[in-house]
């Protein structure tokens, strides 16, 4: 047997992944992609994660289905209980938030996010900025990054706007270690930084020197590919394979949940396109 | 006491939507309620432009229309917002973007654990709080005010931020009573800090009831003294939601978008002029947008999950 899945699908189950059960993991807001691999995560592997939704601060909450912005009261129906925005934060402060998703327009290769601006010495292009990430990057035990524009349009290298960054023009969220070398255990911080970035075109873990590392193509992606559109060398693991495809199961959660199709915001036209076979022994197999 | 009065004992604080507005002064530090697409002030912040405000500093945390609006209306001098956009829905903010890039509005960004502890710090009657997080990242480039120290305690490295108490705290909440006295239902965002770090704070309600309703209702979470005055507004939060009255008007915010994108000529024209300076006043506006019907297509959200997501399907562009 045979079932079709979307590359959408296939990277809300990649994020899905990165989330243990028994801890708390917190999705914020404008990130259609991880809130569904939250609530994958929740009804599969996970069942004992405390979920706390981005902008309402409900608690495992059950939306009927995902709308197009992160406070509506649609998204904390079911609730068992909420936060507010001084306890939220507080836990993450005191150690006990287990996993933050973070996104930027730069990522650079130690996990340094930027969504504060563009340029080095005069503010080219203002960003929304990072709601409460610059705090959580330094609080949250672990840190799953993720974009959806790793892929570069072909322009000749020195044109290229990579989205992957030797160095971010702007520091919101913080990686493994400053510009000038600084890392997080020097900081003191509390949690252990970026721990997966999750891409269009792969997955990267971080060595142990807290650099980028690529795990896993898709399908359908190339090392070259990465390497082509990604603004410093890429380290390769050693064991690098090809990213599980979403269970049957994975994806009739996605297209219950996400009725709308919100979540193809967050992709670019040519992701939308992309799609995958999931022989069903695999998929249960990978699951 | 950083209330100019305190505490706030008048028994009848009612005023209309204009006078309400005048409390926010040139230059004065906005920290204004709600968040993202919800229960944001909206009525309130197009009579503050209305009224001609410039040089706001504008605090807090997950922001979009409002700033965007008073960005485009000229009234900002300064953000130290934590987040100003549209989310995925729409993307960046127009109007923001170009007034920071401009240079019209000066870049603070401050994030929302930064301005939690401010403002507990204003609330507390200390002059800063500690947070062990921000080191490593750019954030406090733009805010040259923080402070390392070391504690004395444990000798670690901490970054010290001051007090944030601003100069006016602007809330909408579905309900109030002639005291002053708010409830707000559902996600409160930074909204309960405000109301006790800020010098004056002023609130539009979709609806006054006496005291006994709002207790029946599940009582206030902002207590009626730190309040100086209430306006009753319906729909005051429109286009942005505000539960269980009506849902987000996405609609109306996708046409406020495509004007503010198309540059500032064609924001001023298509937008400003009918939807703020050319309102008389709230009802005229709220004729604009669509009177009874919209209200009535925005409140169909409660009939069932099925009606709730029409609205989003119906009124996605």
């Amino acid at each position: 047997m045979m079932a079709d899945c979307s590359f959408g699908e296939v990277m809300i189950n990649a994020l899905a992944r990165t989330v243990e059960d028994s801890t708390l993991v917190f999705h914020g807001y404008g990130s259609p992609l991880v809130q569904l691999a939250l609530h994958v995560a929740k009804r599969t592997h996970a069942p004992h994660m405390v979920l706390v939704a981005g902008a309402t601060y409900g608690v495992n909450p059950r939306p009927p289905f995902l709308t197009p912005t992160s406070n509506d009261w649609v998204l904390d129906r079911g609730a068992e209980c909420a936060l507010d925005i001084g306890e939220l934060f507080d836990l993450g402060a005191s150690g006990r938030m287990g996993r933050m998703f973070l996104s930027g327009l730069q990522i650079d290769r130690w996990g340094n996010a930027n969504v504060t601006m563009l340029g080095n010495e005069n503010l080219q292009l203002k960003l929304p900025g990072g709601g409460g990430g610059c705090n959580l990057s330094c609080d949250a035990q672990h840190v799953t990054l993720w974009t959806t524009a790793h892929r570069c349009d072909p322009a000749p290298r020195d044109r290229r706007r990579y989205r992957l960054v030797k160095r971010c023009d702007f520091v919101t969220s913080f990686g493994h270690r400053t510009a000038d070398g600084r890392t997080r255990a020097e900081l003191g911080h509390r949690g252990q930084g970026p721990e997966w970035l999750i891409t269009d075109l792969g997955i990267f873990d971080f060595n142990a020197d807290g650099h980028l590392r690529l795990r896993q193509v898709y399908p359908d992606t190339t090392v070259e590919e990465v390497a082509e559109s990604s603004g410093f060398d890429v380290v390769v693991a050693d064991d690098l394979s090809v990213a599980a495809l979403p269970s049957p199961e994975v994806i009739g959660i996605i297209r219950g949940l996400d009725p709308i199709g919100v979540h193809l915001k967050e992709l670019r036209p040519h992701d939308r396109e992309r799609r995958f076979t999931v022989r069903l022994a695999e998929a249960v197999e990978a699951s | 006491m950083m209330q100019a009065s305190f505490p706030l004992t008048a028994d009848d604080k009612r005023i209309d939507l204009d006078a309400l507005a005048a409390y926010v002064k040139n230059g004065d530090c906005l920290a204004v309620g709600g968040g993202l697409s919800s229960r944001v002030p909206m009525a309130a912040v197009r009579a503050i432009l209305r009224r001609g405000v410039r040089g706001l500093k504008v605090v807090g945390s997950a922001h979009g229309i409002d700033i965007d609006l008073l960005c485009g209306g000229g009234a900002i001098a300064v953000s130290a917002e934590s987040y100003v956009g549209f989310e995925q829905d729409f993307g960046m903010a127009p109007n923001y973007r170009r007034a920071c890039e401009t240079g019209d509005v000066k870049v603070e960004d401050s994030c929302c654990y930064t301005v939690v502890q401010q403002l507990r710090a204003a609330i507390s009657g200390l002059p800063f709080m500690p947070i062990r997080s921000v080191r490593g990242s750019d954030v406090g480039r733009l805010n040259p005010d923080y402070r390392l120290m070391t504690c004395p305690f444990t000798g670690e490295e901490l970054t010290l931020v001051p007090a944030l108490a601003p100069d006016v705290a602007l809330l909408h909440a579905q309900y109030g009573d002639t005291h002053g006295n708010l409830r707000i239902e559902g996600p409160p965002v930074t909204d309960l800090l405000f109301a006790r770090a800020s010098r004056t704070v002023v609130a539009t309600v979709e609806k006054l009831v006496s005291t006994e309703e709002l207790k029946e209702l599940g009582g206030a979470n902002v207590p009626y003294f730190y309040v100086t005055a209430i306006a009753e507004v319906a729909l005051g939060a429109h286009p942005t939601a505000c539960y269980p009255l009506y849902a987000y008007d996405r609609a109306h915010t996708a046409l406020y978008y495509e004007a503010a994108k198309a540059g500032p000529d064609a924001f001023r024209r298509d937008y400003l002029t009918p939807f703020v300076f050319d309102c008389a006043d709230h009802a005229d506006y709220l004729d604009r947008i669509g009177g009874a019907a919209t209200l009535t297509q925005l409140a169909s959200w409660s009939e069932s999950p099925a009606t709730w997501q029409r609205l989003y399907m119906d009124r996605v562009s």
